[in-house]
């Protein structure tokens, strides 16, 4: 795992994946390549930390693009408003095509009933076919409060690549865990630039975001989010979708146990 | 006498080429406006300037609203136009027009009876009963002006059923995989963006009903809308009567071949009266001058008098004018009591209609003197929560009503007041729009998978918008279903509650929303 502070979102995320041995190490040539930022809800400037920061997104777009994948599209389902008005007002348009990615709107009919094999509560569930099929999955969330997850963060923010999420709820922690071992993003790159303390997922006051300007990147899901949460003065354990995918063997929640490449600019 | 030439205007076969060009034109530049009245475009596009320019709801509105509107002062031009030029809004603007000549049908189009034909004048009934229904404060039969018919049409019914057959489609070819790539090309492209945003609101077929039956009209006679129905039809032909430019036959070269009579789509030439044209019913389409196989017929600038002093030896049978006059003063009469009538039964249907949720700014009384029902606030909502008000008691039928349970309003969203062409949605600015109650969320406790079930769902918490959560958890209570695990209740703070619905969109409850919006008491 690699942990970067004080840079610009671009910077950091480059020197996050340069310790980590390059985007080589995770993007092949002619993989067809999926960003999965959190858009969530796109109704205030970028500034109350309700969305992932688009120049992370598109600094990761053109080390994917570098790195030789067929093709590098981003995508999210969020829930209002959705599709190009909300890729356009967040700036992800903008910095993704500039980076040479595409955006993708999330239509309904690519949503299909998918085996879940390693789930514990879930065995299928409705899930967008491309991010099954995608050569590498880059999980791109930022890290906010939320009062059922908890805290949402890498395993909570692919809840936007399945339908009918409000079906989740009830046993939210586990459901998630189960998804996670079904999409099992290749890289996951946690946004915490600017985070949200209080009033998540959808935000609406300055004083809840916290200024905290760093990048958390880690092929291993669960741990990113449990350094993440460290950010919140939580752990990984004290977030049920992550406690839930260490038990599953996604992922582990000690952080002492891994190496972490930790570096301020 | 020399005999006249044989031969048919090139001129004004041109003319009738033009026109034509121009009819299509104009009918594009309806459809592309109207497919830009989007979240992306409504505000670099004049979205509205068809609207703008139909003088009809122009007066009508501010009739209704006992207003100067500035925004629909353009119709102005276009009455000016009448003055100059006849109808020639009708013959060479109007799409609904554009269409309804497209349509096929199958009878001829003039003949000396049809231009004798008292239903001619069903369109000045129609007018009369639109203005003064609007000289009462009401403008529920504006749903007759032809601009506005067409667009609700086209936005309410014939888009999104094409959006709904598409998805269909699309769903369906998804399980070939052969045609996966085909899918996702298209699924991606403008138009299968457009029309996967698109949701049915099964009462807008009423709306595809109502254009439907319009271009049926073409079944008695071509154009029978324009002739008997239409009031801008109406409103223009008084204008025009006046008209500077008009139809002329130079009697030398006719050669009283009837062919102008029958091909005049609003049968406004009469071969009884030297196939001179009514100038309220001609819509300048110059198909007679270009069809006359002698060029006898050409339009010029002439003044009314002069015009009529020519005709009036050949026109008029002796008592016609008083006939017509005794009819215009019963046609006022019938509509007097009609909308008299109407009213009344309005007010009664008054009640009933505060039921209906608004978009941001707006309410009942506001839409009824004001709303054209046009239908720019139903295409722009990025959401498809505006809907026309199916409400069958009349007065607020097809004004811009908030379907919930399918829908919510985006916060950072204020397009409907924007789009209005007439004000009756207000403009707000962001700030004031996100503070401005549509109606107040309302929990079924009896419903709600936590508070009945003891189930941990917080859906409409973490969906509320508002900064500090109009949706606050009860920390981890018992719920009140006996013997239930203590989980988190959500709670509606009713004054911070702006009522955007996006906590009964998103509610996971089968059917009907455990928590629901609900207009807000107006004493509050």
């Amino acid at each position: 795992m690699a942990v970067v502070r004080n840079g610009s979102p671009t910077e950091m995320v480059h020197r996050a994946i340069k310790a980590l041995g390059g985007i080589e190490r995770f993007v092949k040539p002619g993989d067809d390549v999926i960003i999965k930022p959190n858009l969530c809800s796109v109704v205030r400037p970028y500034e109350y930390a309700v969305y992932t920061n688009p120049e992370v997104v598109g600094a990761l777009t053109a080390l994917a693009v570098g790195a030789g994948a067929k093709r590098v599209r981003v995508m999210d389902y969020p829930f209002g408003p959705q599709g190009n008005k909300a890729y356009d007002q967040s700036g992800i348009t903008e910095a993704v095509t500039k980076a040479g990615g595409q955006t993708e709107v999330m239509t309904g009919i690519k949503f299909q009933k998918v085996a879940i094999p390693d789930g514990r509560d879930l065995s299928e569930w409705p899930v967008y076919l491309d991010i099954v099929e995608a050569d590498v999955v880059i999980d791109v969330p930022i890290a906010k409060h939320h009062n059922l997850a908890r805290l949402t963060l890498g395993m909570k923010n692919l809840m936007g690549t399945v339908q009918n999420r409000n079906q989740l709820h009830r046993n939210l922690g586990q459901r998630i865990a189960d998804i996670t071992s079904l999409v099992r993003p290749t890289l996951t790159v946690v946004d915490a630039v600017r985070i949200l303390m209080d009033h998540g997922p959808t935000g609406g006051n300055l004083d809840d975001v916290r200024e905290a300007n760093t990048i958390i990147a880690s092929p291993d899901i669960v741990a990113a989010d449990s350094y993440a949460a460290t950010l919140f003065g939580l752990t990984g354990a004290d977030v049920p979708a992550a406690a839930a995918g260490a038990k599953m063997g996604l992922g582990t929640t000690d952080l002492d146990a891994i190496k972490i490449a930790e570096l301020s600019l | 006498m020399t005999k006249p030439k044989r031969t048919t205007s090139t001129r004004y076969v041109w003319w009738r080429r033009g026109r034509q060009v121009v009819q299509a034109l104009a009918l594009i530049l309806f459809l592309y406006l109207l497919l830009n009245t989007t979240w992306r475009n409504v505000a670099n596009l004049p979205h509205d300037i068809f609207f703008r320019l139909d003088p009809l709801a122009g007066v009508a509105t501010m009739l209704a609203s006992r207003r100067w509107i500035a925004s629909l002062a353009l119709g102005g031009l276009t009455l000016a136009l009448a003055l100059l030029a006849g109808r020639a809004w009708c013959g060479w603007l109007c799409p609904l027009g554009t269409l309804l000549d497209w349509v096929p049908s199958r009878r001829q189009k003039g003949t000396a009876s049809a231009a004798k034909s008292p239903w001619r004048y069903g369109k000045y009934l129609v007018l009369l009963l639109v203005l003064g229904g609007a000289l009462l404060g009401s403008l529920a039969l504006i749903v007759l002006d032809p601009i506005t018919l067409l667009f609700r049409a086209v936005t309410g019914a014939i888009l999104p059923g094409l959006g709904e057959i598409a998805n269909a489609l699309q769903k369906w070819g998804y399980q070939f995989a052969w045609a996966r790539p085909a899918i996702n090309w298209f699924s991606q492209s403008g138009a299968g963006l457009v029309l996967g945003e698109q949701d049915l609101y099964l009462p807008n077929l009423t709306l595809l009903a109502a254009l439907g039956g319009v271009l049926a009209l073409n079944a008695i006679r071509p154009r029978f809308w324009c002739r008997s129905v239409c009031p801008l039809g109406g409103l223009l032909g008084l204008f025009a009567s006046l008209a500077r430019l008009r139809h002329n036959v130079d009697e030398q070269a006719c050669i009283e071949c009837g062919r102008c009579a029958t091909v005049c789509p609003t049968a406004a030439i009469d071969p009884q009266t030297g196939y001179q044209a009514d100038m309220a019913e001609c819509v300048d389409c110059l198909d007679c001058a270009a069809e006359c196989p002698t060029a006898a017929i050409a339009f010029r600038a002439q003044s009314a008098q002069s015009r009529q002093a020519e005709a009036q030896p050949a026109t008029t049978a002796p008592g016609l004018n008083r006939r017509q006059f005794l009819v215009g003063v019963s046609l006022v009469g019938v509509s007097a009591v009609l909308v008299r009538f109407g009213q009344r039964a309005l007010r009664a249907a008054k009640d009933t209609l505060d039921k209906w949720l608004r978009p941001p700014g707006t309410d009942t009384a506001r839409l009824e003197e004001r709303c054209i029902r046009c239908g720019a606030c139903v295409q722009v909502c990025p959401t498809g929560l505006i809907q026309p008000n199916p409400s069958p008691d009349g007065e607020g039928l097809w004004t811009p009503t908030l379907v919930m349970r399918d829908a919510y309003c985006d916060y950072g969203c204020n397009l409907c007041g924007e789009a209005c062409p007439t004000g009756a949605i207000p403009e707000l600015v962001l700030a004031k729009k996100q503070e401005t109650p549509l109606g107040v969320a309302v929990i079924d406790p009896a419903r709600c998978l936590a508070w009945d079930h003891g189930q941990y769902c917080i859906v409409c918490e973490e969906m509320c918008p508002i900064p500090d959560k109009a949706i606050k958890i009860v920390d981890h209570k018992q719920p009140p279903g006996a013997g239930l695990p203590p989980v988190p209740l959500p709670e509606v703070t009713p004054d911070m509650c702006i009522g955007c619905g996006i906590c009964e969109y998103q509610c996971p409850v089968e059917g009907e929303a455990a928590i629901q919006v609900l207009p807000r008491d107006p004493a509050t």
